[in-house]
């Protein structure tokens, strides 16, 4: 049972992780820090709680600031969001050490899971294929020059506790990795406390495809379909849809299923992602799991209709699974834009400063969350998101011609966003005919997507 | 919260001339104190001759320091709120209490964060005027948890 829940993030998840409360009757309470006072979430909330100055180590990275936060206005739980503490095994471990609840997997789990080198192995053992790479964690150079030559370049070098697409090289060939190797390693080291890296193959042409799941305590593990998440801008994802464009229909329920049964077996438990890459056989294979709720879960929300948040907390809070997967339908196709408040026309320069219009989009079945308001300031401290679109229809036409409509309704001045790119995206005929992959913009090039966005009303 | 007037009465009997001398003596330029719910207030006029405004001062039943706040004076600037460095349970130093004399940067108050002391320092020196924590709350990031007034240079 939960009763009172510290929301430790900011943003728009901090409002959708409130309004998850609200809805099941449970109380909340806004974490934020000195930068966020003015935050749509510290407005709205009911009650708000100063954390730290504006420096996210001070204050949502701290786990003594938000748990002694926790304490003071007398939660029972911490909900983490997406980033920040959310994937942070020792977090959770001193969260239960208060009696907190963390609103995600357990210590003990989060810790199993934690290692990417690890949970390859792990899952592969469980069923899932996984793309060819190193055995682990390469020890040093020789060992990685010696398990690339046996993969065959290119390789994809990736830090074993990166995350959030950050922490990866793609390697081309001995040379490069002669060179890059000590570098990748302190970048590691400097990211994410944790010099260890792996390698895998690279594959150039792929979707990335990922599946949501979700397992009770008791083990029954569920999967509510598939997102593709293949535009992307450094490893950095821009556009999700469901269902994915890549998978034949037989591909995909056999995947899926395979996907859940491995998850549950291998002792996960809670709300998580595994993300794949679809190569041009067409087949997924394995890359890594993130174990928190996800920027772009409202795609399987409006394909699903089922209220991801609230299922996580309701599992954390120790109920079991309240529904089968057969009544998990998965019903048209969705598709979330993420707008940033980043340049396209300049290399997606990440832009701060006062909101000064401010006109969310509506109509059927357009979701748009978002924590902006007019003479709202953004701050240069976090993350460059300002706001999600999410758009259902029946068709993947439909939803891309609905996205359209509502991507026009969209007014962010103030800061530059990503807007006008996705306008120029809707139409580019590799997205339309759903063969974008993730080498798309190297292949197309911003400019081009920019220009073909309809000009603006004068 | 009823309050009742006879009580009230005797209470500002007995404390008013308590604070005017307690003003008289640091020099602040207002002194505030709660007791059963009600707040006395004791401001003086003048910098220089300190009166309480006769033949009560400011008495609110069970209302809120906030909702007296006047147009910012001489004293006002001379003010110093000094703030919480962590959120947590607050436990004040034990010369913290109306007409306390602080020393600039001395330590004021701890904040139990996960049973780990952290300091909040005096940026000033000053008296402390006002009260706006107890030891044992709970308290946010930059919390104000007193006042400090300021009486002149050299004096601290």
């Amino acid at each position: 049972m939960i009763k009172r829940v510290l929301i430790a993030n900011r943003g728009e998840i901090a409002l959708r992780i409130l309004r998850a409360c609200r809805q099941l009757g449970i109380e909340a309470v806004v974490a934020y820090s000195e930068a966020d006072r003015e935050s749509r979430a510290v407005l709205v909330a009911d009650e708000a709680i100063c954390i730290g100055p504006a420096d996210a180590k001070r204050s949502y990275l701290s786990a003594p600031a938000v748990i002694s936060a926790a304490l003071a206005t007398g939660c029972d739980a911490i909900h983490p969001g997406y980033g920040f503490l959310s994937e942070n095994a020792a977090f959770a471990e001193a969260a239960a050490a208060h009696g907190l609840t963390f609103i995600g997997p357990s210590a003990e789990v989060l810790e199993r899971f934690e290692s990417k080198a690890g949970v390859r192995a792990l899952l592969a053992k469980h069923g899932l294929p996984t793309i060819p790479g190193s055995d682990g964690v390469v020890a040093d150079e020789t060992a990685a020059a010696k398990a690339a030559a046996k993969i065959g370049y290119p390789v994809i070098l990736k830090a074993s506790a990166g995350g959030g697409g950050r922490g990866m090289r793609v390697i081309q060939n001995a040379d490069d990795l002669a060179q890059l190797f000590s570098l990748c390693t302190q970048e590691a080291q400097a990211a994410f406390g944790d010099g260890s890296l792996y390698l895998e193959k690279y594959l150039v042409d792929t979707h990335h495809v990922e599946v949501q799941i979700a397992v009770d305590k008791a083990g029954t593990a569920l999967h509510f379909g598939e997102r593709d998440c293949s535009v992307q801008r450094r490893h950095q994802k821009l556009v999700e849809e469901s269902p994915s464009t890549a998978l034949t229909p037989k591909v995909r329920e056999e995947f899926l299923a395979r996907a859940a049964k491995a998850i549950g077996a291998a002792g996960y438990r809670n709300l998580g992602t595994l993300e794949f890459l679809v190569g041009p056989d067409g087949k997924p294979y394995f890359i890594e799991i993130n174990c928190r709720i996800q920027v772009e879960h409202p795609v399987t929300e409006a394909v699903t209709g089922v209220d991801l948040v609230a299922l996580q907390i309701r599992l954390a809070a120790g109920e079991l699974m309240p529904m089968t997967q057969a009544e998990v339908e998965r019903r048209g196709h969705a598709i979330e834009f993420r707008l940033t408040a980043e340049d396209p026309a300049q290399e997606f320069r990440p832009q701060a400063g006062e909101i000064t219009t401010f006109r969310s989009p509506s109509g059927p079945w357009v979701r748009f969350d978002s924590h902006l308001y007019a003479g709202y300031e953004v701050p240069p401290y976090y993350d460059s998101l300002l706001a999600k679109l999410i758009v259902w229809g029946n068709t993947r036409e439909e939803a891309i011609a609905r996205s359209r409509a509502a991507l026009l309704e969209v007014e962010i001045d103030g800061v530059a966003t990503t807007r006008d790119f996705f306008l120029g995206l809707l139409e580019t005929p590799s997205f339309l005919n759903g063969t974008a992959t993730t080498g798309m913009l190297d292949a197309i090039g911003t400019a081009d997507i920019l220009a073909a966005a309809p000009k603006a009303r004068a | 919260m009823p309050h009742n007037t006879e009580r009230l009465g005797d209470l500002i009997d007995s404390l008013v001339p308590v604070l005017v001398e307690r003003l008289h003596e640091t020099g602040l330029g207002e002194i505030e104190i709660e007791r059963d719910g009600a707040i006395v207030r004791v401001r003086a006029e003048d910098l220089n001759t300190p009166v309480a405004s006769a033949p009560a001062p400011t008495a609110q039943r069970g209302g809120t320091p906030a909702a007296a706040a006047a147009a910012p004076s001489a004293a006002d600037e001379r003010r110093h709120p000094v703030r919480s460095t962590a959120v947590g349970f607050v436990k004040l130093a034990p010369d913290i209490h109306v007409g306390g004399k602080v020393a600039k940067g001395s330590l004021v108050a701890t904040v139990d964060v996960l049973g780990v002391d952290v300091e909040v320092r005096a940026d000033h020196g000053g008296i402390v005027a006002k009260l706006r924590c107890a030891t044992g709350d709970p308290v946010e990031y930059g919390q104000e948890l007193f006042l400090l007034e300021s009486v002149g240079e050299g004096k601290l």
